[in-house]
């Protein structure tokens, strides 16, 4: 390791150790402002008896022509929109959530279904296209990226540095890994072990978007091959492995994943209420008091402050006509609280706005294409972020989105 | 500020407020307190001249990185820093030759809060924010020559505060010492 790169750990560790502000530090700054203001004004009154008045030069930054930040420009509420890409080119974001990556699915020269991952560049701000790796996983701040190779379960989980689109780092793990995810401040990395490979896909004689050839789609009945999950030190790749006996509900990737506060992970299971919580040790431990509720649907997960979560969606749908909304309940009664526009909540971006699926009117199979939209509690506003998808399989353009913080 | 702009300018706060934070905390050294001052500053300047500004974070940030110069400039007192002490445990943390990663950089923070304002704001833009040095030169009103120089003494200066650093290999900026030893010059 050389002194530089030791400097750029050391900073980034204690940028990631920073708590968020609390609300109203915009409220904060406004009131010292106008405290400012009116001293200044009182002083500015006395002054008029003075004999010589000093001018002073306010320096005006030359703001407008730096493009040092490129990767993180954004515009007056924090938005950084392509609603003219699909798949998009150039960074999207809202507020301090970015889309990372995302991955459409291709077919690899033996016939199976594989994901090709378009991932951001952060020097360029765009997303730069990548064959080689099966699972992608972004660390808040958009610098590393949990990798996993091709071949699927993989013995060793990379540590992709975006910069530069290398390899810094291998972590090598006995049991083969099929998914892994940063925890929330980037600190661990839980990996869920598979014994076969479980993103693979086959052909369904349904043809749900019209292009004439079946979908493809996890292998119907069969239980998944889950083992049970790593949680990992990123600094040290140090860690421990626990084991999951219920294989989840099988047919597709049975991840675990961490918690709503990353200190807990939990994985889906067979039977009500569908998932089990476990802390690190691998110890089954019960769900926390505002995940519980939660815990009956696979939607978005809380809101940044846990009193919120993604419920049911619904709509009116049609060729001419479509209007969707999803519903956000209670986290500790899961009583409907409000709805937003939007068919599918995808991410939280702060506790009032979300990144959702929207759908509008459109030549899909069922009357709608689909556009990642930015939508607002107490608002009928969607943001539209994205380009609308033609259809919902990787020939007709649709991707799935990867977010991180950034 | 009539209310829309105020509604405005609370939404780009609580949206890149904690992005924000985390540049001015390091660039105070570690000091949260001193991190959140320089923002609140950095902000109330913005909310000043929120008409007239196009890319707010961007404007932000180079009131962050200049103001911080500025006030090294005035000697500002500076508050004590608790800088965690590295662990005795070799086991855990290090060999018989060497310290840990952990413990590096840990003695790394300590050292990085020890620097001068200018020589950390340097180290912060081109590690932290992974600027060229040519950004970096325009964002702080300097020579790329300045930039070159000063990343190079500050890397030095940190050797100097830690001696546990010695067993690391020279970072890319050693190994190019610039010809350009002025004095930073950083507009007010």
């Amino acid at each position: 390791m050389n002194v530089d790169e030791l400097v750029r750990d050391s900073l980034r560790e204690q940028a990631a150790e920073q708590p968020a502000l609390g609300p109203g530090f915009a409220d904060r700054v406004l009131t010292v402002r106008r405290r400012r203001r009116t001293r200044a004004l009182a002083s500015a009154a006395t002054a008029t008896a003075a004999v010589v008045a000093i001018a002073v030069a306010v320096p005006l930054l030359n703001i407008g022509n730096d493009d040092a930040r490129l990767a993180s420009r954004t515009n007056r509420n924090g938005i950084l929109a392509h609603p003219d890409q699909t798949p998009p080119r150039d960074m999207i974001a809202a507020g301090d959530l970015a889309l990372g990556a995302y991955y459409t699915w291709e077919t690899d020269a033996h016939g199976a279904a594989v994901r090709a991952y378009r991932i951001l560049d952060p020097k360029t701000g765009t997303y730069v296209k990548t064959s080689k790796w099966s699972v992608v996983d972004i660390a808040p701040g958009l610098r590393t990226a949990a990798v996993l190779e091709r071949n699927l379960p993989a013995k060793r989980i990379g540590l992709l540095d975006l910069r530069t689109g290398e390899v810094e780092r291998w972590i090598p793990v006995d049991r083969g890994v099929a998914s892994v995810e940063f925890s929330p401040d980037g600190s661990k990395l839980l990996a869920t072990t598979y014994g076969k490979n479980p993103q693979l896909r086959v052909k369904s004689r349904s043809d749900t978007d019209g292009d004439g050839e079946g979908d493809w789609e996890s292998p119907p009945g069969k239980p998944s091959s889950r083992t049970g999950f790593y949680i990992l030190d990123v600094a040290s790749g140090k860690g421990s492995w626990s084991e999951v006996t219920d294989v989840g509900r099988g047919g597709g990737p049975e991840d675990c994943v961490f918690n709503h506060d990353g200190r807990l992970v939990y994985c889906g299971t067979t039977s009500s209420p569908f998932r089990q919580y476990y802390d690190f040790a691998g110890d089954e431990v019960a769900a926390p008091a505002n995940e519980v509720q939660a815990e009956r649907y696979r939607g978005v997960g809380l809101s940044p402050d846990g009193k919120l979560f993604g419920g049911l969606s619904g709509g009116t749908m049609s060729k001419s006509y479509t209007k969707t909304h999803t519903e956000l309940l209670d986290a500790y009664t899961g009583k409907k609280v409000t709805t937003v526009p939007g068919r599918q909540l995808l991410a939280w971006v702060d506790n009032k706005r979300l990144i959702a699926l929207d759908l509008t009117p459109g030549p899909g199979s069922d009357g709608s294409v689909s556009r990642l939209v930015l939508v607002t509690i107490g608002s009928d506003k969607v943001v539209p972020l994205s380009g609308i998808t033609k259809g919902f399989d990787g020939a007709a353009g649709y991707w799935t989105p990867v977010f991180a913080e950034r | 500020m009539d209310a829309e702009a105020q509604e405005n300018f609370r939404d780009f706060v609580e949206s890149r407020s904690s992005a924000l934070l985390k540049t001015a905390v390091l660039l105070s050294g570690g000091d949260r307190h001193a991190g959140e001052d320089l923002l609140q500053n950095a902000l109330i300047k913005a909310a000043g001249r929120w008409h007239r500004i196009e890319e707010p974070e961007a404007y932000v940030r180079q009131i962050l990185y200049r103001q911080q110069v500025s006030r090294w400039r005035l000697k500002w007192p500076r508050r004590e820093l608790s800088v965690p002490e590295p662990l005795e445990n070799p086991a855990r943390h290090g060999t018989d030759d060497g310290p840990g990663a952990a413990d590096l950089r840990i003695v790394m923070r300590a050292a990085l809060a020890r620097l001068t304002a200018r020589q950390r704001t340097v180290l912060v833009l081109r590690y932290f924010e992974d600027l060229p040095e040519a950004d970096v030169a325009r964002i702080l009103g300097c020579s790329v020559g300045t930039v070159r120089s000063t990343t190079h003494r500050s890397l030095a200066r940190l050797r100097e505060l830690a001696p546990e650093l010695a067993a690391l290999g020279p970072a890319d900026a050693e190994h190019q010492p610039s010809r350009d030893y002025s004095t930073v010059e950083v507009r007010p």
